[in-house]
């Protein structure tokens, strides 16, 4: 079985897939507000990732640096990385104890595809930030993380 | 069935790979998917590499061994009338006609180190930098021929050509020492356990 190989017959290996996605990401993305990069150039198996995203114009995010952390495990691309907030953040897919980007209420995770990459997830995640039921909540103090 | 429209090519590639190894160097497929491949590389005598066995891991890309010609369509389309411009392209100025840089996108096998190694041409990550496996790829090589390279690049460092800065400066300032380096390495990291 190729799981969710999208049609095609081809499926790119996890490690090559994010050998990929960190080429990707250190030439740098569109108009730069997503970004990342790998936590640990060490290791082989490039599990754990730091995201970032520019809060959007006509926000209350605007003008703020979020930081997250994304942990590709060894069953990704199959599977979602699991994605949290570093940067304090008042958001409804987002757990207000932990950060944790939560599954059930971010359909992206929810509804997982095989060709999803982190670039899509922190783009999708900046759109949400400027959804009508996120633009303007009450946010905490800017630089605190959870 | 997953790997049932394999490309020939590959499928003969792995009979043989199988059937008659290259000294040295083993490759099998993996079970669930034809074009990714558990490579082990025996580290060649008189390297400091020699005792060790190095696992990489091999894709063959969709476009393997080569992509498709990018020309503009309608000479693809027709390939027998390569010197006969259909009418609506003549007024196209050709200078102005982007032409994408293919390097990178044109079937080349990608592969890289799993154990940890200690060598100027190898990354943290088991990157390889090797001039077929990039501009130098061409759609004749193979498996066998791209892995028999590596073997070689293991006998025959260039620290000219580096992707690790700081390995390949050791080695230019002081060889034996990066040298003895690589062989504690080779101990530590690809003793075969």
């Amino acid at each position: 079985m190729t799981l969710g190989s999208g049609g095609s017959s081809v499926v790119v290996p996890r490690n090559f897939r994010l050998l990929e996605e960190l080429e990707r990401g250190e030439k740098g993305i569109g108009d730069g507000t997503v970004s990342y990069g790998m936590d640990d150039g060490d290791d082989i198996y490039m599990r754990s990732w730091t995201g970032t995203i520019i809060g959007p114009h006509n926000t209350v995010h605007e003008g703020r640096i979020y930081q997250l952390k994304l942990f590709c495990d060894k069953d990704y691309p199959e599977k979602p990385p699991s994605v949290r907030f570093h940067s304090r953040i008042n958001m409804t897919c987002v757990n207000h104890e932990t950060g944790v980007v939560e599954p059930k209420k971010f359909g992206l995770l929810a509804n997982w595809q095989r060709e999803y990459t982190m670039e899509d997830i922190l783009t999708q995640l900046k759109k949400e930030m400027a959804a009508p039921h996120n633009r303007k909540l009450v946010q905490p103090p800017e630089g605190t993380y959870f | 069935m997953a790997n049932s429209n394999l490309p020939r090519r590959i499928i003969k590639e792995t009979q043989r790979l199988l059937s008659e190894p290259a000294p040295g160097i083993s490759a099998s497929p993996s079970e669930d998917n034809m074009r990714y491949f558990n490579v082990m590389i025996l580290g060649p005598t008189q390297s400091p590499y020699e005792g060790g066995v190095f696992k990489l891991e091999l894709f063959l890309p969709e476009e393997y061994p080569m992509a498709a010609p990018k020309v503009p369509f309608a000479y693809a389309s027709e390939p027998n009338h390569f010197y006969e411009e259909p009418n609506y392209l003549e007024g196209i100025d050709w200078d102005s006609v982007f032409i994408p840089n293919l390097s990178g996108c044109c079937g080349e096998i990608e592969v890289r180190f799993l154990t940890k190694i200690y060598h100027p041409n190898i990354d943290k990550l088991g990157r390889i930098c090797l001039d077929i496996l990039k501009d130098k790829w061409s759609p004749a090589l193979q498996i066998r021929t791209v892995l028999l390279s590596i073997q070689a690049l293991l006998s025959a460092p260039n620290p000219d050509d580096p992707l690790s800065e700081n390995i390949a400066k050791h080695w230019k300032t002081n060889e034996a020492e990066a040298v003895e380096t690589a062989k504690e390495w080779t101990r530590l990291y690809a003793s075969g356990a």
